[in-house]
């Protein structure tokens, strides 16, 4: 299954199910969706439920909010997390603080959906990553799917809640094709051990998932070792059950992160990491992450400013080789 | 006023405690909700805190004691202005005179203490925390041991637990342990093992050692693994054999061989897909044992090749390298037993020959041979006709 497909089928059967669940966004009716993820959704469940909104996020958010509150299940999708910026001001003066500032008596069941990361050659306005913005917003929930099983089930558990979600997506993997599994009782909260291994866990996710799969191999080769690698899924709540059982069994951590290094998401999963497992460690924890520069057009250029299968592997061998691996 | 803290009921069926630790002192000051001790229910081990400010004025129990639910274990003064900072407070607060002698001691402030993992010392040097962790619960001093240029800077794990190792078993027995792939924590680390334990502890349990194969014998297992796939049967008969003086038996065997397989051109042949090829030479694998490595050494146009030649190739085969050339290319082999006085064992055929001729040992100028023929490329008709031809031949050399 195409990863878009997977959220196609997750937001179609949520509005089979439930009516008062509605897409609103630039272009996701007629036209399909920019990532063709909304296809087929207008034909079926008509204009007042699959909304095409003029190129005005901060009303896209504004608007779902309102809808939201007013007993809808909104799901906004904005065409790049970069855009998302304009929309900032709703999604955390109000979609995230309306339940707690109301006393638990209004609800924001909104999902926003957003495409982030590196595509090909969209140049520094189109190529951000900020879930490191939205993961630190009490009162969202922040949600990225690598994977098409991921995606259709973190996707509709999202549009269910009762809670504001970030649902975050990549622009490269849309056209992906995917392994799908039926889960029955899925948690999108929990990360998944993508690969079992004995002495080096490797925490990623959204597209750098794939990377790091393809550096493993290299990896296990030159160092001599067995890698773990986890997905983390659910950015915020971070899942530190899965991700401490994993280096109370390995002793050493890499997070490899496509956004920038500095105040990036992996900073945060680190210092949790050093704050609970510290006595765990047996070398310090390796980041990998996107250079400080805002993302090139070149497409040499942009390859440099991002994590690559390659240097993932020769960053972890050298790391490895100075501490004791 | 004094005040007496009890010992707590923890759960409906508790009727008494065990005080497995106090976390206090008697003149300690303490604030409400500070854990003061450690009490061990029927069910579990609980912390008891305080509900009042004050000074510990008296334990009136020993660690381990047990006491029923609801008696006094302390007594506090709730009215004595606190003489000293509390635990916590220490650490924030500039130390006293009289302090500072506890806190340089411990070089630590003491709520870092608290924090260690465990009660064990801090351990000192450079090295991983989970290193530090490891040392200090086997009382490993990485400081002293990184001077000495024992552990290497940084230290990690692995290197304290090779540290660990080698004060609990000997170097004869740690060799041991690898050899044998045995993990350490199977033998209970109070005192010197040495080599005769763990050679015990092999027999007892009957571990076998572990024996890498080496390339030769990987090769060697896939060769005959191969062969024994193939339709083969066998073909036994006794030669006379004169052997000649000076001349290796083994250069008889195959330059009687090659001449006859000139005339038997399916013993030239392999199978190859759905049709056969034909060699014109004959080519022979022999095989040659050298040190545990097996060979099929192929000696190629052994039909062309005098017999002295082939007995020179044959006196040098065990003292020199093969090359890739060398072990292919065959059609035929041979294998010789004889000279460990075996009288008769059939061979496996090596590749894609299309037979193997194994030979007993020599007795009153007679040889036991046992022919095993691959079933794809000769019939026994044909098999026949060349062990025939071959017999014939052995009895013309004489």
């Amino acid at each position: 299954m195409l990863y878009r497909e997977a959220l196609n089928r997750a937001i179609d059967e949520a509005m089979a199910a439930d009516e008062s669940v509605v897409i609103l966004g630039e272009d996701v009716g007629r036209y399909g969706g920019s990532y063709r993820v909304s296809e087929g959704l207008f034909a079926k469940y008509g204009a007042k439920r699959v909304i095409d909104t003029p190129i005005a996020e901060l009303s896209i958010v504004g608007n779902a909010i309102g809808m939201a509150i007013g007993g809808l299940r909104p799901i906004a999708e904005i065409m790049t997390v970069n855009f998302s910026l304009l929309a900032m001001d709703q999604i955390v003066n109000h979609a995230a603080k309306f339940r707690y500032m109301s006393g638990g008596k209004m609800t924001i069941p909104l999902t926003v959906r957003m495409p982030g990361g590196v595509s090909r050659q969209l140049a520094a306005q189109h190529s951000e990553s900020y879930e490191t913005l939205y993961a630190s917003i009490p009162g969202l929930i922040v949600l990225a799917a690598s994977n098409a099983t991921y995606a259709y089930h973190a996707l509709k558990h999202a549009i269910f809640l009762n809670d504001p979600v970030i649902f975050l997506e990549h622009e490269l993997l849309y056209p992906m094709e995917m392994e799908f599994e039926e889960k029955a009782n899925f948690d999108p909260f929990k990360a998944e051990v993508v690969k079992e291994g004995d002495d080096l866990t490797i925490l990623t996710y959204l597209k750098m998932r794939y990377d790091v799969l393809e550096a493993v191999p290299t990896i296990e080769k030159e160092l001599g070792i067995s890698v773990e690698v986890i997905d983390l899924n659910s950015l915020r709540p971070l899942d530190m059950k899965t991700i401490s059982n994993s280096i109370k069994k390995t002793k050493r951590v890499v997070l490899v992160e496509e956004d920038h290094k500095t105040g990036g998401y992996g900073a945060e999963v680190i210092a949790r990491i050093t704050e609970e497992l510290f006595y765990e460690l047996d070398a310090p924890p390796l980041r990998i992450a996107g250079e400080d520069v805002p993302i090139p057009y070149n497409r040499t250029l942009e390859l440099a400013s991002i994590p690559t299968p390659d240097k993932i592997a020769a960053q972890i061998k050298l790391w490895g080789q100075n501490h004791g691996l | 006023m004094d005040y007496k803290i009890v010992m707590p009921v923890l759960s409906d069926t508790m009727d008494k405690g065990k005080l497995i630790k106090w976390h206090v002192h008697e003149g300690d000051t303490v604030h409400k909700g500070d854990v003061i001790a450690e009490v061990e229910s029927d069910k579990a081990i609980m912390e008891v805190q305080t509900f009042k400010d004050g000074v510990v004025k008296k334990l009136l129990v020993k660690e381990g004691d047990e006491v029923p639910v609801k008696e006094p274990i302390a007594i506090l003064d709730t009215e004595t202005k606190p003489q000293a900072p509390t635990k916590k407070e220490q650490a924030k607060e500039e130390p006293s005179k009289e302090e500072s002698k506890v806190v340089q001691k411990s070089e630590i402030p003491s709520i870092l203490q608290e924090l260690m993992p465990t009660s064990a010392p801090p351990v000192e040097g450079y090295a991983s925390p989970a290193a530090k962790k490891a040392a200090a619960k086997a009382n490993i001093d990485i400081e002293t041991l990184q001077k000495e240029g024992v552990l290497p800077k940084p230290a990690h794990l692995k290197d304290i637990s090779e540290e660990l190792l080698k004060r609990y078993f000997t170097p004869k027995a740690l060799h041991l342990l690898k050899e044998y792939g045995i993990e350490a924590n199977s033998f209970t680390l109070d005192h010197k093992i040495d080599e005769e334990e763990v050679q015990d502890f092999i027999m007892k349990n009957n571990i076998p050692k572990p024996f890498p194969l080496s390339s030769n014998r990987k090769a060697v297992i896939k060769n005959v693994e191969e062969s024994a796939k193939k339709p083969t049967y066998l073909v036994m008969e006794t030669f006379d054999i004169k052997p000649y003086k000076n001349v290796k038996l083994t250069s008889i065997l195959i330059k009687t061989i090659a001449d006859v397989m000139q005339r038997h051109p399916l013993t030239r042949a392999i199978l190859e897909g759905d049709r056969y090829l034909i060699y014109p030479s004959s080519n022979i694998s022999v095989a040659v044992a050298k040190g545990d490595d097996l060979f099929m050494v192929v000696c190629k146009d052994a039909q062309q090749k005098s017999l002295e030649a082939i007995d020179e190739w044959v006196r040098n085969l065990k003292n020199r390298d093969y090359s890739a050339e060398e072990l292919s290319g065959s059609t035929f082999g041979i294998s010789n037993l004889g000279m460990f006085g075996i009288k008769r064992f059939s061979a496996m055929i090596n590749k894609k020959d299309s037979g193997i001729a194994a030979f007993g040992t020599l007795y009153d100028g007679k040889i036991d041979v046992t022919f095993t023929f691959d079933h794809r490329i000769l019939n026994g008709v044909d098999a026949a006709k060349f062990v025939s031809d071959l017999k014939n031949s052995f009895k013309g050399n004489g």
